[in-house]
């Protein structure tokens, strides 16, 4: 059994509320997220995704409802929720927007600063963090301004990861970038996961990038929470995904065609490998017509 | 908070005002301003202030955003009000205390004052929440025109207004989303000393200068793709046009300033 490590219960949150223009962002979200866990966020444009995270680290506070932290309800304690803060680093959409610095080595280290983290410290925590994200430390003395903007999204994503934080929230991380920046970034995810083990939850809407990386998936739809699986799992509501103006990867699509045609396959394939064994199954007479 | 900002605020409705022509609507302002500095006794004031509350009323705006609007403002109200009581003398003396004197007069324009000065902020916001910023700046450029003879760049300047006023939201967006990314990254705005919290600042405004230019070369050059090169010869898909219902209006205020100017005369002034 592994253990909880972030979790809401009820959780709603009304956006100006009383006036003409309310409007509810989230709606009683219960969810349970364990450590470790790689948690694709999906949902279509004004689905509560971004709201949701927001409460994840006490930036909002919910209408009603709570966040639980390791058990602990983040808001218990006012002046603690900067260390709520350092807990659960969040990443937000366009990361590159929000550098600073004079140059990329105080950009990343500007996290770990606040935490008051030791100048030793700092210094390997910002070298190690600037290798992960691809880069070299020849970069670490350049103006953040200077660089490309795959580059700058790099060292963005490198000023939160710096903080080493238990859960690791990205927004979009893949916004903008074209095809082999956004495989960079994405095994740059798998990768980090990896190496420290801790947990992290990657909002997106492209079913196709989400489904490379995440180990679980959490759909949003009209401010609630329609699914909480494994990938597998989700797939397998692929009409419910579609009625809900979500796509579902490409590879998922055609085995539903195939299986509207009347080919006896699953259709919660979304790699190739899977692709191909259930293809090879079906050429070899496992099902057909 | 900061998106409290009710400059060049709209407020969507479909009343006769927000039906005015946006030029007459300034001139209307501008004659408002005249009736509230006109106004020398009780009567005048009270003629001018019932006046400014039919505009309210036609407008169909909420009273409460007129409140929200003077909120701001209190504290100069009060502050001009108690300076007036003070300093001003003349009249009956009504309380001496020490070096202390206030006398009748000192009331009366500490009154008239705050009047003024909460009627001035009404009746603007009168024009800004019945007129759509764009349409204020066009009305701008046409009344500023004249000024072309003097080689103003009226529409320069008229164009210049529009794009700040529209960028204002945006801007007030940015600032949220940076100051959002950077308490993510533990930065501290609520405590520390004066210097330390001013410091705390820069994270946040660097990047929206960065921001802010990025934005104003983006638009110059999308400007400059749609072959933008200033007011010469440029036309307008919203043509204005005065009607009829202009003229009525301007016909009530001329009345009204009328009216102000008779009890001025027939009553006596006061201040």
């Amino acid at each position: 059994m592994s253990t909880v490590i972030l979790e809401t219960q009820n959780l709603t949150h009304i956006y100006s509320k009383g006036t003409t223009s309310q409007v509810d962002a989230i709606r009683d979200i219960s969810l349970a997220i364990e450590k470790g866990e790689l948690v694709g966020i999906i949902g279509h444009t004004g689905s509560g995704k971004s709201t949701l995270i927001q409460h994840f680290n006490g930036l909002l506070k919910a209408s009603s409802g709570t966040v639980l932290l390791e058990g602990k309800d983040i808001w218990q304690d006012k002046k603690n929720i900067r260390a709520v803060r350092f807990k659960v680093g969040i990443c937000f959409q366009y990361p590159e927007y929000q550098l600073f610095e004079e140059t990329v080595y105080k950009d990343i280290a500007f996290g770990p600063k606040n935490m008051k983290l030791s100048e030793e410290e700092i210094d390997k925590r910002v070298r190690s963090v600037i290798r992960f994200v691809g880069l070299d430390e020849t970069y670490l003395d350049k103006s953040p301004f200077d660089l490309s903007g795959g580059e700058k999204r790099r060292v963005a994503i490198a000023g939160v990861m710096a903080m080493e934080p238990e859960v690791l929230i990205l927004d979009e991380p893949c916004a903008g970038l074209d095809p082999r920046g956004r495989d960079t970034v994405l095994s740059m995810i798998k990768q980090y996961q990896k190496d420290t083990g801790s947990t992290l939850l990657v909002v997106s809407h492209s079913m196709e990038d989400i489904s490379k990386i995440a180990t679980k998936i959490l759909v949003m739809n009209q401010s609630r929470l329609a699914y909480y699986d494994t990938v597998d799992r989700v797939f397998s509501h692929a009409e419910e995904l579609q009625d809900m103006g979500l796509n579902i990867p490409q590879l998922t699509r055609l085995f539903m065609k195939l299986k509207a045609a009347g080919y006896d396959v699953d259709t919660d394939v979304y790699t190739m490998e899977k692709a191909k064994s259930e293809l090879l199954r079906l050429l070899r007479g496992g099902g057909g017509k | 908070m900061i998106s409290d900002i009710t400059i060049g605020q709209y407020y969507k409705g479909d009343s006769v005002v927000h039906r005015l022509d946006a030029r007459m609507k300034i001139i209307l302002t501008v004659m408002f301003i005249v009736m509230i500095f006109l106004c020398k006794n009780f009567l005048s004031l009270g003629f001018m202030f019932l006046f400014i509350m039919m505009a309210v009323f036609a407008s169909r705006v909420p009273l409460k955003m007129f409140l929200k609007s003077l909120k701001p403002i209190i504290p100069i109200v009060i502050f001009t009000s108690i300076i007036n009581i003070f300093y001003i003398s003349g009249g009956q003396v009504l309380l001496q205390w020490r070096f202390i004197t206030i006398t009748e007069k000192g009331i009366y324009t500490a009154v008239f004052m705050a009047m003024r000065i909460l009627c001035l902020i009404v009746s603007s916001s009168i024009l800004t929440y019945t007129t759509v910023p764009t349409m204020l700046t066009d009305a701008i450029e046409r009344l500023l025109s004249p000024l072309k003879i003097f080689h103003i760049q009226v529409h320069t300047l008229a164009m210049m207004m529009t794009l700040a006023l529209r960028f204002i939201p945006t801007l007030i967006e940015e600032i949220e989303r940076i100051t959002n990314a950077q308490k993510a990254r533990g930065a501290d705005f609520e405590s520390g000393k004066f210097i330390e919290r001013i410091k705390a600042l820069m994270p946040i405004l660097i990047p929206l200068f960065v921001s802010a230019f990025r934005r104003a070369y983006e638009l110059a050059f999308a400007m400059s793709c749609r072959c933008y090169t200033g007011g010469e010869g440029r036309t307008r898909m919203k043509q204005m046009k005065l009607s009829f219902r202009d003229f009525v209006a301007l016909l009530i205020f001329a009345l009204g300033v009328a009216g102000v100017i008779l009890l001025n005369i027939r009553f006596g002034a006061l201040i």
